[in-house]
């Protein structure tokens, strides 16, 4: 399995996703399962898209083409706003 | 070198933070603290001078990320200033107007390292660790964007590095 998390406000956008997805060759990046997410939900594509937003694997900023493994934690994260 | 890291609900006490601080070492000759507050405005996405009344802020996070990009922010600035302890307390969940959001604290032999570190790791933390803010802005909840000012506040430390 593949574990998806969406903060901020990406995560009001994902509201209707399964948020654990079955790990599978054609889903072997961040890309490809943004790609994937964006089929079904083409407002989540969108945003997802954004040049600002950046992906993690495993708590660990990666490329958008690392590769995924079985059992990741994969994670959408909008710019921060701490402090 | 001693660093404390928090992620946490409860509200902190400067007293108790500075103490800590302070009795790291006695080669320790500067304290510098900074506390941020919730305001009770946010400026408006129209024009510049409008500013809406904030009713409340809650504070996401990235529960493990988090602590260890703020450890990674402070493993940063020891590269660049000489400091001999280092706190940071970032809270989450609800906040009101007025409450204590974020504590800095940074203990140093001399000032000059301190001020400049403590400085460092808020415009740091505003641009790296994992936090999202989402406000009720007059009733209406929504989640506030990421300002171009904090990124230029943290570029200024480009080049700052010591070799």
């Amino acid at each position: 399995m593949i574990n998806l998390l969406f903060f901020g406000r990406l995560g009001d956008c994902a509201l209707e996703v399964d948020k654990s997805i079955l790990y599978q060759d054609d889903l072997a990046t961040p890309l490809d399962v943004r790609d994937w997410l964006a089929k079904a939900h083409g407002d989540l594509g969108q945003v997802l898209s954004e040049p600002q937003v950046l992906v993690s694997v495993n708590k660990r900023i990666v490329k958008w083409d690392h590769p995924l493994a079985d059992n990741d934690e994969l994670a959408f994260l909008p710019p921060v706003t701490g402090g | 070198m001693s660093i404390y890291v928090s992620v946490q609900t409860e509200d902190f006490t400067v007293a108790n933070e500075y103490q800590r601080l302070r009795q790291i070492t006695h080669s320790a000759g500067a304290v510098v603290t900074f506390s941020g507050l919730v305001r009770d405005f946010e400026v408006g996405s129209g024009k510049q001078s409008q500013r809406d009344s904030l009713k409340s802020l809650t504070l996401q996070h990235y529960p493990e990320m988090t602590e260890r990009l703020l450890e990674e922010i402070i493993q940063e600035s020891q590269k660049r200033w000489s400091t001999l302890g280092v706190t940071v307390i970032h809270r989450v969940g609800r906040l009101l107007p007025n409450d204590q959001i974020v504590f800095v604290g940074v203990v140093s032999t001399h000032r000059d390292d301190a001020f400049q570190a403590a400085q460092f790791l808020m415009d740091y933390l505003k641009i790296r660790a994992t936090f999202w803010k989402k406000a009720d802005v007059d009733g209406t909840e929504q989640w506030l964007e990421a300002k171009g000012s904090d990124t230029a506040a943290a570029a200024r430390w480009d080049g700052s590095h010591r070799d």
